[in-house]
């Protein structure tokens, strides 16, 4: 390994951090500080001194940290490195309480320590410029190459350009969250008290289905308080709701029915971010604030690589017994950059993260994937800034489309939002943060 | 649900164990029954079901986690997310995942 490269690379990745300032006060931060408990069962694993395989995780988000983990906890000696551009995660969920100061950016950040000392996985920080997902080999800028037998690329998501957008923070995403969650924070904050923000939501495969319709609730709920005169326009590029729709629909209709306008089939076509307008197939909407979330696909370093073979060349297709691609079978593409039946979310990713290290740790060990893995998705929305709903789906693999399946019975939402279903939620965002990185 | 079924699991497993081994077809690691199922309770229960989360799982019998997840099947705890989930898994499923997490201490 490059060490003078790491060196750098450890540099330059906490200056941007440094950037990242808390915001608001009113933060109501689940993550207390918690003691270090040595002595609570989880043995420390080092490194294997002779390394019976080798892995490169590429992306340390959910997906990325959580493969890392459990191929150093399942897996027999396989050397795990992982890599990143940035030092820590910034967590997408939980995120838009950003925007209403109900959290800090900080709260949301998560380091590799803990998979560094507990689970001995290896971090390299860097930007990766080439993938080869035959040779199995990944070329960081500066030259650095690293090799192994077994990819695993968990890339996360790119947004698509959009036409005119050449201020991309006159109209920030926040969707990956970071410095244009703060960003667009402070936007709401600087707006009008009889303001008009838009939020444009893509269509889909997007990171996070019901992401953009709590965002509005979220938006709605604090413009009540803080806002009172201010609007909300959502513009859809999808004919409906695309996910918990007796909830939403209710919350955008009755609860928030006096501060959001739900404008479905609007597609935007370019922007003119001086004078914030949104030029679309249902005309021009200027907004004093615009959440713009362009339509999405996998990275770049994946089409380059010539692993985006589904979704109209937006995703990997992926065997999803074990996320081999259909394309390179030694690389695997998991979390939101693979195309398959499952949500492209943080919780799925973790357990898609795991059905990837359980079979390659048995294929390591000379046998095969699990022929029946199951999946679930479950999540919370905040419908105002006290009180959630949840969402939930489980997928088994179903040999016959050799695809995962959602299980109708365990397919649904909450009846309504309450604040004991709030509480939940910061008991499960803890739980999922600590599986993935703790 | 009596301990029978999940005892006479483990039994068949290490069976098929030993003669995975003798047969020289699989080597050293042999995967426990269960672990993948059980990892979905890990997300909310903490890894291997240790914490921090809701309920810790860990340290629970096979016979007591099974009945527990058959009451949430049935609706009889209510309609919530537990009750969901649950309903998602075949009898089959919840006796594995519930015998791998039983060693879990």
């Amino acid at each position: 390994m490059d060490r003078r490269h790491l060196l750098r690379a450890l540099a330059g990745a906490t200056a941007a951090t440094a950037a990242l300032s808390p915001l608001l006060a009113l933060a109501d931060d689940d993550r207390k500080p918690r003691k270090k408990k040595p002595g609570d069962g989880t043995p420390v694993l080092p490194p294997p001194a002779s390394p019976k395989a080798r892995v490169i995780v590429l992306g340390g988000g959910m997906a990325g940290a959580t493969v890392a983990k459990y191929l150093r906890l399942w897996g027999d000696a396989i050397d795990v490195t992982l890599v990143d551009r940035s030092l820590t995660y910034t967590s997408c969920i939980m995120s838009s309480m950003v925007l209403t100061g109900q959290r800090t950016m900080s709260s949301l950040a998560f380091g590799y320590d803990t998979l560094r000392s507990r689970y001995g996985v290896r971090t390299v920080f860097g930007e990766v410029v080439a993938v080869d997902p035959v040779a199995c080999r990944v070329t960081l800028q500066g030259g650095t190459v690293l090799q192994a037998d077994r990819l695993v690329l968990a890339p996360g998501i790119a947004f698509d350009e959009v036409p005119g957008l050449t201020q991309p923070d006159a109209m920030p995403h926040a969707w990956k969250a970071g410095p244009q969650t703060s960003l667009l924070a402070s936007q709401l904050a600087a707006m009008p008290a009889n303001g008009l923000a838009v939020l444009t939501i893509p269509a889909v495969p997007y990171r996070c289905p019901p992401g953009p319709y709590e965002r509005a609730c979220l938006i709605a709920d604090w413009m009540r308080v803080r806002k009172p005169q201010a609007k909300l326009i959502v513009l859809d590029a999808n004919a409906d709701f695309v996910a918990e729709k007796d909830n939403f629909s209710r919350a955008f209709f009755d609860l928030h029915g006096q501060v959001i306008e739900y404008r479905t089939n609007v597609v935007v076509d370019s922007v003119d971010p001086t004078s914030r307008t949104l030029f679309t197939n249902g005309g021009a909407v200027r907004g004093d604030v615009v959440n713009l979330i362009p339509r999405q696909r996998a990275p770049q370093l994946l089409a380059d690589a010539g692993l985006l073979n589904a979704t109209g060349g937006r995703f990997a297709a992926v065997d999803v017994l074990s996320y081999a691609s259909t394309a390179a079978p030694h690389a695997h593409v998991i979390g939101d950059a693979s195309a398959t039946t499952q949500p492209k979310a943080g919780h799925i990713a973790n357990q898609e993260a795991k059905v990837c290290a359980d079979a390659l740790a048995r294929i390591f060990a000379g046998g095969s994937p699990d022929p029946a893995p199951v999946t679930n998705s479950a999540c919370y929305s905040t419908i105002t800034m006290s009180k959630a709903s949840w969402l939930h789906a489980m997928f088994q693999y179903d040999s016959a489309s050799a695809s995962m399946k959602a299980a109708p019975a365990a397919t649904t939402a909450s009846a309504g939002w309450n604040g004991d279903h709030f509480e939940d939620m910061g008991t499960w965002f803890r739980a999922l943060m600590a599986d993935s990185f703790a | 649900m009596s301990h029978l079924p999940a005892h006479r699991r483990t039994h068949v497993l290490a069976a098929f164990m030993l003669g995975a081994m003798l047969a020289g077809g699989v080597s050293a690691q042999v995967v426990p029954e269960g672990r993948l199922l059980a990892s979905n309770c890990f997300q909310c229960h903490g890894t291997n079901g240790k914490g921090p989360g809701f309920d810790k799982l860990a340290g629970k019998s096979a016979s007591e986690l099974y009945k527990e997840l058959l009451e949430f099947r049935s609706g009889k705890e209510g309609k919530g997310i537990m009750a969901a989930h649950a309903m998602g898994y075949s009898d089959a499923q919840l006796r594995a995942l519930s015998t791998y997490l039983s060693t879990q201490r």
